[in-house]
């Protein structure tokens, strides 16, 4: 009885603790794909079931063209490293034992070298020949990373292969091509599939060197992913990853199905039976799987020859523009009107940070005709000679734009010769009014309130080094841009001592948070406010949410339109940021990106509900002491950090 | 008919630095049953694979049929192979295995479905068409594979050591059977192995390998019988070589005791070697023989005693007797006149090397 009661006890507890295994690995997937059927763009509210956002997934078509060309690289690379792993791996098994171990390490490095490596090595080889980035550049790249696995997966089926077979087939008058295909091949194709779809899985997945090898207007589902971070990922990635990962899963599976091993037969030769082939009905079934792997590859090889072709189609116009800019800021109708409209055939591609987009301009790997950077990030690449001078001529539209915006940009473009503002916003405090009555504090309306002891676990900081210094800097009504030792020593101790009372120090999730109700204030870029007080309104929350610009001024931040000084198609970009400052255009995209325009006309288009809406188009005298921020140079950037690192660390 | 069907002309092959066949020439009749025999390392295997086309000579021609074949690639000739390992095609059945060979060469279908049927008959196995080779016994498999070679009507079968891998009852049936088949089919077999027993049990030719040289070609009796040198006589069942001195023709000194023998042609006070088989030496009551000795080893085989017997000068005379001679008696060594071989002692450093090194 004891006994029984311990065993199932110790039955218990490795239960418990394999469950308890699973649910750390899978959690987290689970909770992307419960998310992925939530109405609300929420990370902490259900908002109801939903199947949108798979139906956004499958209509936006930079998704629908990223998912063609990620499953096309991912077939024709996985196939044409099967090709040439399978012949390596045969060239490699007939080699003597020495050169064999010399040749399988070489050939092994690239699996264990670091992606990054890789992809930056990659990059390197591709421009020092002259060879421009794109699709193939990509494929190209896959393929290479892709050999070693395949090799890895048939030498040891090689080694089972007894070469006698081959020899037998020799002796009863097959050519060497025939017995291969005949004899050797069925013997390894087990492990030739399972190098193909462990290829294919790995192509599938990669980020890094796509990212680095990519060319302009290519994304896979990775780099487009990816793109897309900065303005918060949208739950049609929840929905795209969710497939992305059931996929890899069924692939996973397909390729350690291995139907189960006859048992020895007595008398028969061990070095016979070490041949796994199945045989039987479990054969019959294996030779479906495989045939239909085949078929599969053929196809994509079909596919992929026809859309190279039309490809080339198209591409065959040289009316082309290349535009860089960042994920999700524009409405895609836009680029197909400008399209039709001009004739001009856009490659459009997106950027994450001003700090991922600078070294691609610098290096020329892609050359790009209009690029969108912030403030800042302008500055420093007029300094380095990066950027053209605009041809206002080309540009009547520029009336469109609100003065005090050509006003604003002199502080990174002194002389307004070389930006078109694009977007604008602010940085201010977005406050839970019910959670400070709760706790008995007022509105607040100065950066100093955020140390208000009251607030102990309740606050949120945005967690990188300007908008931080940014906060205290204002609140001791220094320059958010100073580079005085002594200010930045007494804000970095101000930001120590405001320590103990921040709940955290994130960056977009101060969104999340706080339609969560879990913060009562946070630091935030006013450029989602409309869609925080719309889902507010959605999710019927009984706390309202208001924004507020503290009297000591913010950082202003502005991203504005920019060509790059080897631009190829300098008039296409003039055109098209002409496009982009017509009034019906800006007001296409402020519907969609919701950041404010700087676009008087089509302020002017806008319900007087929005004009007035002062979270997102604050008053400009409230403005009066708001900086935009400057690019410090490489010095004073250490200097930040090592401060920011101080505090962080404490 | 007498005709060679194989001549191997001055044949040489190296890998890296080991010389392993040095100037072999060696012609097989048609119709024959040669084995070649040696220990591993010998060259019987790589002489094999020579004539099946899997391996090209340094020096020397294959001359097969009259016609030079020496460049020709082994799916050009018109001879098969049996493979030690089997080497049949795991992902066929045993029909497709069969019908490999045939379907390369175009034959039709009712041809070949036919041959199968004739095939399977011939090494036992009918209906076994749709098996998988692996649920077959090794034995089975070794027949498939037999089988698989001889539906092409080869003029000449290669044979390297096919039931190396068998179990000894398995091993003795496949012997009958493979001469049964030799028979039946009127085909040359050259056949490989290093089992002397296998090799007198089946040839018509036995030809003796060592260190890429041959050593002695006959059949099988006068291998046995009259090895020509020390290792020939020691790899070839058990034998006593023991140092004697040709007194004259048909006499010769052994240990300081006289036999008489029936060899000639020495000339007189000659150092030679002498081979006497153990079945050969007969063991009597003390003086009644020629040479005494005491009993020190006894071990009962089945068929047979086992005995060593130290004679005085310290050599120990291996001796299979149907009588007992218990350990520790003395007795004297008789050995009849025509059962005395009398060698040659290698001449030079090198038929030294060739020779006793095994």
């Amino acid at each position: 009885m004891m006994k029984q009661t311990q065993k199932s006890l110790k039955q218990f507890v490795s239960n418990f603790y394999l469950v308890l295994i699973l649910i750390f690995l899978y959690a987290p997937i689970m909770t992307m794909m419960v998310l992925s059927f939530n109405t609300s763009k929420s990370r902490t509210q259900w908002g109801g079931f939903t199947l949108n956002w798979y139906r956004q997934m499958l209509s936006d078509p930079n998704i629908v063209s990223a998912l063609y060309n990620t499953l096309l690289i991912a077939f024709i690379s996985a196939f044409a490293a099967c090709i040439i792993g399978t012949a390596a791996a045969i060239a490699i098994e007939s080699m003597k034992p020495v050169s064999r171990t010399v040749i399988l390490g070489i050939t092994n490095i690239p699996m264990l070298n670091a992606d990054i490596v890789t992809g930056i090595s990659l990059m390197l080889a591709f421009i020092a020949f002259g060879i421009s980035l794109g699709f193939k550049t990509i494929l190209i790249s896959h393929i290479t990373f892709n050999i070693p696995y395949v090799i890895l997966s048939v030498m040891p089926k090689l080694k089972q292969t007894s070469k006698s077979t081959y020899e037998a087939a020799l002796d009863l008058g097959a050519s060497p091509v025939y017995a291969f295909f005949k004899v050797v091949f069925p013997d390894i194709m087990p492990g030739v599939l399972s190098g193909f779809l462990l290829a294919f899985t790995m192509s599938l997945d990669d980020f890094i060197i796509t990212h680095f090898t990519r060319g302009a207007g290519i994304n896979t589902l990775s780099t487009l992913i990816y793109s897309q971070v900065r303005r918060g990922i949208q739950p049609s990635m929840y929905a795209l990853s969710s497939v992305i990962f059931l996929a890899v899963l069924i692939l996973l599976l397909i390729t350690n199905y291995k139907p189960k091993e006859r048992k020895q037969i007595p008398g028969m030769a061990p070095s016979n039976s070490a041949s796994s082939a199945p045989s039987g009905p479990e054969r019959n079934r294996f030779d479906q799987i495989q045939k239909g792997a085949m078929a599969a590859a053929a196809v994509a090889i079909v596919l992929s020859v026809g859309f190279i072709t039309i490809k080339k189609y198209t591409a065959a116009d040289s009316n082309e523009l290349y535009v860089y800019n960042w994920g999700e800021y524009i409405d895609e109708e836009v680029v197909s009107m400008f399209e039709e409209e001009t004739g001009i055939h856009v490659t459009y591609d997106m950027f994450e940070t001003n700090e991922e987009m600078y070294p691609v301009i610098e290096a020329g790997a892609v050359m790009y005709d209009v690029v969108c950077p912030s403030d800042y990030m302008i500055q420093k690449m007029m300094e380095n000679n990066l950027l053209a001078e605009i041809n206002f001529d080309n540009i009547p539209n520029i009336s469109q734009i609100n003065p005090v915006y050509m006003e604003m940009s002199k502080s990174f473009d002194p002389q307004n010769r070389y930006s078109v503002p694009y977007c604008w916003g602010t940085v201010g405090i977005l406050y839970n009014t019910k959670r400070l009555a709760e706790l008995g504090v007022a509105a607040p309306e100065s950066w100093n309130d955020l140390w208000d002891p009251a607030l102990s676990g309740e606050i949120l900081m945005q967690d990188s080094v300007r908008d931080a210094f940014m906060v205290a800097l204002k609140g001791l009504n220094y320059s958010m841009n100073t580079t005085e030792l002594s200010q930045l020593q007494e804000a970095k101790q101000l930001l120590i001592d405001q320590k103990p009372l921040v709940q955290a120090y994130v960056i977009d999730q101060v969104r999340d948070k706080m339609i969560g109700g879990e913060a009562a204030v946070g630091v935030i870029y006013s450029g989602e406010m409309l869609y925080i007080q719309e889902e507010a309104e959605t999710l019927g929350l009984d706390y309202q949410l208001e924004y507020v610009i503290p009297k000591e001024g913010t950082n202003l931040w502005l991203d504005s339109w920019v060509i790059p000084s080897n631009a190829a198609n300098k008039e296409n970009a003039e055109k098209w940021i002409n496009f982009l400052c017509r009034p019906e255009i800006a007001l296409r995209n402020f519907e969609y990106i919701t950041y404010p325009t700087p676009n008087q006309g089509a302020f002017e288009l806008l319900e007087p509900e929005i004009q007035e809406n002062k979270a997102v188009f604050p008053d400009i005298q409230s403005l009066e002491n708001s900086e935009v921020y400057r690019y410090l140079g490489e010095e004073d950037d250490a200097v930040y950090n090592s401060l920011w690192k101080e505090v962080k660390s404490r | 008919m007498n005709q060679p069907l194989i001549d191997l002309q001055h044949i040489s092959k190296h890998y890296d630095n080991t010389m392993v066949l040095d100037d072999l020439s060696l012609t097989v009749k048609e119709n024959s049953f040669v084995t070649l025999l040696g220990p591993s390392g010998c060259g019987k295997t790589t002489t094999l694979r020579i004539i099946g086309g899997f391996e090209t000579p340094d020096t020397g021609k294959v001359i097969f049929n009259g016609t030079d074949i020496t460049s020709l690639p082994p799916n050009k000739r018109s001879l098969n192979t049996v493979f030690q390992k089997y080497a049949l095609f795991t992902h066929m059945t045993i029909a497709e295995n069969i019908a490999f060979g045939l379907k390369i060469k175009n034959k039709p279908k009712a041809y070949i479905d036919d041959k199968i049927k004739y095939a399977l008959k011939l090494v036992n196995l009918d209906g076994y068409e749709h098996r998988s080779v692996e649920s077959l016994s090794g034995g089975q498999q070794q027949r498939i594979a037999i089988a698989r070679a001889i539906v092409n009507e080869p003029r000449l079968l290669l044979l390297d050591e096919p039931l190396g891998a068998l179990d000894l009852k398995l091993r003795q049936d496949m012997q009958y059977e493979l001469i049964r088949l030799k028979n039946e089919l009127g085909i040359t077999f050259i056949y490989v192995t290093h089992d002397q027993e296998e090799a007198l049990t089946m040839s018509d030719t036995i030809v003796v390998m060592n260190q890429g040289y041959i050593q002695q070609m006959g059949s099988p009796e006068s291998i046995y019988n009259e090895p020509e040198n020390a290792f020939v006589a020691d790899f070839i069942g058990d034998s006593n070589i023991v140092p004697g001195i040709m007194l004259r023709d048909e006499l010769v000194e052994i240990f300081g005791a006289k036999f008489t023998c029936v060899d000639k042609g020495f000339g007189t006070n000659r150092p030679v070697d002498v081979v006497i088989r153990p079945e050969d030496i007969d063991l009597v009551e003390p003086g009644q023989g020629i040479l005494g000795g005491t009993v020190t080893h006894l071990i009962f085989k089945g068929v047979h005693y086992e005995m060593e017997v130290t004679t005085p000068d310290g050599y120990e005379w291996l001796v299979h007797s149907t009588d007992l001679f218990p350990v520790g008696k003395k007795v004297d060594i008789r050995v009849d006149p025509f059962d005395i071989q009398i060698m040659n002692k290698p001449a030079s450093e090198d038929e030294e090397a060739i020779g006793v090194n095994e």
